[in-house]
């Protein structure tokens, strides 16, 4: 099936030499399954090669192009052309770069910046709990994995940080607190103390308006929102 | 315009890490943990470590648990022996099929969240090429984390570097190793955020900067994978170790090239070409879709190349069709999910009732700097670069040979990884010695001929041009005048690569101007890669010589190719390590010079 689509870009650029911000817009005639990477591509190949985007795997496994495209924070890498022209019931798309960082140059962002909140959260095990032999793999069953995997899928692309309705500056947003969230729920991890003083402190849960946007953006398609809802029940506090 | 570029800082560290995926960072975390004190640095040339091509790596870790009573480590190491076509090194086949349930366990006990079995113990699956007893039968020996592995070795290597304190330097490139009497010193770095150029003085410097994919159209491999630790090792005048040695996987989906997974023709996919014939009956009557990767590749590749092929609209690229439209709903649902879900995503269609559009997509690089078996570089006379390390796809010590197994990969990474800690562990012990100056740097030169490039030539299109060719001439089939016209057309296409004219002159966050550098990366490791596929008249694992197409024991030797100055190629060899053979003990004879069937 042979057909392809006139799109209009129209996308935000940045100059961090002149302080510039403008926007800037592209016309292209592009195939069905063309991706929107795909787009910034071609434009940097036939039409304007200065256009600064980004991307790595190209394949939603990293999260590195997420931007807003006609207002929604997703991943270029994965919209389609004619899913998008579906999805927005329209041929024009305004491109614009995601808001939780400052901008580096047109579409990037210093993700650097977004992820020293998921570094406040401390992602990794903190202090392990002992394994019952020396030099063995803790024994976890599929049903007690089972409960928390979904949120170890997270890629921080920050689509949910973005959607956030929380204007609260301190908060530190919804995949940071599913790091934490994922440790408190791993039965490896025994410093839970530390995790909870966080979770329930002013940069924690209660910052959550459960909008449920975080959900609804979610590449991955992870229920973001019900994990931050489990800490809201309070269920992992008190913890063994 | 006429800038001049200067050095804006100086950085001290122990250990410079180049390249922040799974192998750096195994490789940084071990040092810490052994030694607190030590100051790291890692650079990245992706936005942050969690986006490195380790994360996505899908299938498994291959490793041989001592508690499983049926597998044993000797079934691993001859599997990659054969699977390699006899070209692996034997030394670092047994020290990394030994040190893999370690390292399974080092990176469970640290919080990968592996797939668990009912006992809750890890899950294990099998893989193609993985064998009990020398060949019999499958073995179980695959551990993983559901379709995501990669994602879950590099997000716990990089949560420990994140709680050992690693300094990492996001979206920076290594644009020049830094010497002072012949050991490494350190290294120019481009700071791409900020445009500018930093020297970073290290004890000990870790090349672990991943694959070169990129040299071809269609590849697994993420956009960063444009071989720029290869490029700068060469520029050092460091040989790359079997340049020629490019896997293919016959099932890239078009448009992302990732792979619609092995499943599909086990399942019962069919692959049909333009006339919907069913043509691997034709390659492999008996076998058919289940002869091993490198014969569906290439049937494929003949398909396409004899006007079988379809051409896809939207990405001009060729391909057959996968048939899935057969296979019981059940088996949609429940083996091949994942893969659906993808040509969904990806193609938007429904494999259920469409035809899906696959081709060979590059996949690994066997080949790489060449190190010892504890990661350390070697120069062209096979002596160690004091205070220079390797690990990860971008070196080769080797482990895979000429053809490297499902799930071999990411446990790669992590053994070597370990083991290059260990040397420079070694190497920290030692007091440092006083310094001479280094080396003067010639990245200023190279930057500002990007910058002050004049002429018509597009960037683009001779990457374009670059892709297409190493594909068409140096990809699954090679002649000897492909690949000669291939080695032609690259000088033609590096001279014209001097002629880009880059659009913006601006150092902080120019993507054009990181491009024009990986430009002559790909041009760089594209001219070794063919140099050495010419050199070697023999087919062997992945490379294949449709002039020469046997395996032959004249060639039973790893190629050393060095290019200080693009064009200026020196190939040598070196013996493949048989000392597994060599040592006599039991089964030693399936070590010996074997074929390759399955």
């Amino acid at each position: 099936m042979e057909k392809s689509f006139q799109i209009t870009l129209k996308i935000q650029r940045y100059d961090p030499d002149t302080g510039k911000s403008w926007i800037q817009e592209y016309q292209l005639n592009a195939g069905r399954i063309l991706r929107f990477v795909d787009l910034f591509r071609k434009i940097n190949d036939e039409q304007d090669p200065s256009l600064a985007w980004s991307s790595s795997c190209e394949h939603g496994q990293c999260g590195s192009c997420a931007v807003r495209i006609n207002g929604k924070p997703m991943l270029p890498c994965e919209l389609l052309v004619e899913n998008a022209v579906a999805d927005f019931n329209t041929t024009l798309f305004e491109i614009k770069p995601l808001t939780i960082a400052p901008v580096v140059r047109d579409l990037i962002v210093d993700l650097e910046k977004a992820y020293e909140k998921i570094n406040r959260a401390r992602p990794y095990i903190i202090e392990a709990k002992p394994t019952a032999e020396t030099s063995a793999e803790y024994r976890i069953t599929p049903q007690e994995l089972e409960k928390y995997v979904a949120a170890t899928r997270c890629i921080n692309c920050f689509c949910c940080a973005e959607a956030c309705i929380s204007s609260s500056k301190a908060f530190l947003g919804p995949n940071a607190l599913l790091a934490s969230i994922v440790r408190i729920m791993d039965p490896r991890e025994q410093e839970k103390a530390d995790r909870l003083a966080l979770l329930y402190s002013d940069q924690g849960v209660r910052r959550c308006h459960t909008s449920r946007a975080c959900s609804f953006v979610c590449p991955k398609e992870i229920d973001v929102a019900y994990f931050i809802a489990l800490a809201k029940t309070g269920r992992f506090n008190p913890y063994p | 315009m006429n800038r001049t570029l200067q050095t804006s800082a100086t950085l001290h560290c122990d250990l410079l890490v180049i390249g922040a995926g799974g192998a750096g960072m195994r490789c940084a975390v071990e040092v810490l943990e052994k030694r607190p004190s030590i100051r790291v640095i890692a650079l990245t040339k992706v936005p942050h470590p969690q986006k490195s091509h380790t994360s996505t790596a899908q299938g498994g870790l291959a490793a041989v648990d001592p508690a499983d009573p049926a597998d044993k480590i000797i079934y691993h190491m001859f599997d990659t022996w054969k699977g390699s076509d006899c070209t692996a090194d034997q030394n670092i086949v047994k020290k990394i099929c030994e040190a893999a349930w370690e390292q399974i366990v080092w990176l469970e006990n640290r919080g990968m969240h592996f797939s668990r079995n009912q006992d809750g113990k890890l899950s294990k699956r099998t893989f193609g090429g993985h064998t009990l007893n020398f060949g019999e039968r499958s073995a179980f020996r695959a551990v993983f984390e559901a379709d995501r592995t990669g994602k879950g070795i590099m997000d716990t290597a990089w949560g420990e570097s994140v709680k050992r304190g690693v300094s990492f330097l996001n979206q920076s490139v290594a644009t020049e190793l830094l010497f002072s009497d012949s050991r490494c010193v350190g290294t120019m770095v481009f700071l791409q955020k900020e445009g500018k150029f930093v020297r970073i003085l290290s004890r000990a410097t870790v090349l672990a900067t991943g694959g070169s994919g990129q040299v071809f159209k269609v590849t697994t491999n993420c956009r960063q994978n444009t071989g720029d630790g290869l490029a700068i090792a060469l520029q050092a005048g460091l040989p790359v170790l079997d340049p020629e040695a490019v896997q293919f996987h016959p099932t890239g989906i078009v448009g992302p090239g990732i792979l619609a997974s092995e499943t599909l023709r086990s399942v019962g996919g069919i692959l049909r070409n333009r006339d919907l014939e069913p043509f691997m009956e034709r390659y492999a009557p008996k076998m058919k879709e289940l002869v091993p990767r490198d014969l569906v590749v290439r049937a494929i590749e003949m398909e396409i190349r004899e006007g079988r092929g379809v051409m896809n609209p939207d990405h001009h690229i060729e391909h057959v069709w996968i048939d899935l439209r057969h296979l019981p709903q059940k088996v949609h649902e429940e083996q091949i999910p994942e893969v659906s879900g993808f040509f969904k995503k990806y193609v938007n269609l429904d494999p259920r009732r469409e035809l899906c559009p696959v081709r060979p997509s590059n996949h690994y690089h066997m080949g790489g700097i060449s190190t010892n078996i504890s990661g350390q570089i070697l120069d062209s006379s096979h002596h160690p670069v004091p205070g220079l390390y390797a690990a990860g796809e971008c070196a080769a010590a080797s482990f895979h040979g000429f053809n490297r197994l499902g799930t071999n990969s990411i446990l790669e990474l992590i053994t070597m990884g370990k083991f290059v800690a260990e040397s420079v562990l070694e190497l920290l012990e030692e007091t440092p010695q006083k310094q001479a100056e280094a080396t003067v740097e010639k990245s200023f030169g190279l930057f500002s001929g990007y910058l002050e490039g004049r002429g018509r030539e597009n960037l683009g299109q001779i990457r374009a041009a670059l892709k297409a060719l190493m594909t068409a001439k140096v990809g699954v089939f090679r002649t000897k005048t492909g690949i000669s016209e291939a080695i032609d057309t690259l000088k033609e296409l590096k001279e014209r690569a001097q002629k880009v004219f880059l659009s913006s002159k601006s150092l902080a966050m120019n993507q054009e101007l990181i491009q024009r550098w990986e430009l002559d990366n790909l041009l760089s490791v594209s001219l070794v890669i063919a140099r050495a596929a010419l050199e070697r008249k023999e087919s062997r694992g992945a490379h294949f010589r449709e002039d020469f197409p046997d395996r032959r024991d004249e060639y039973n030797h790893h190629t050393l190719a060095s290019m200080p100055v693009f064009g200026d190629i020196t190939l040598t060899r070196r013996a493949v390590d048989m000392s597994v053979f060599n040592a006599r003990d039991e089964n030693y004879e399936n070590f010996n010079l074997i074929e390759r069937k399955y």
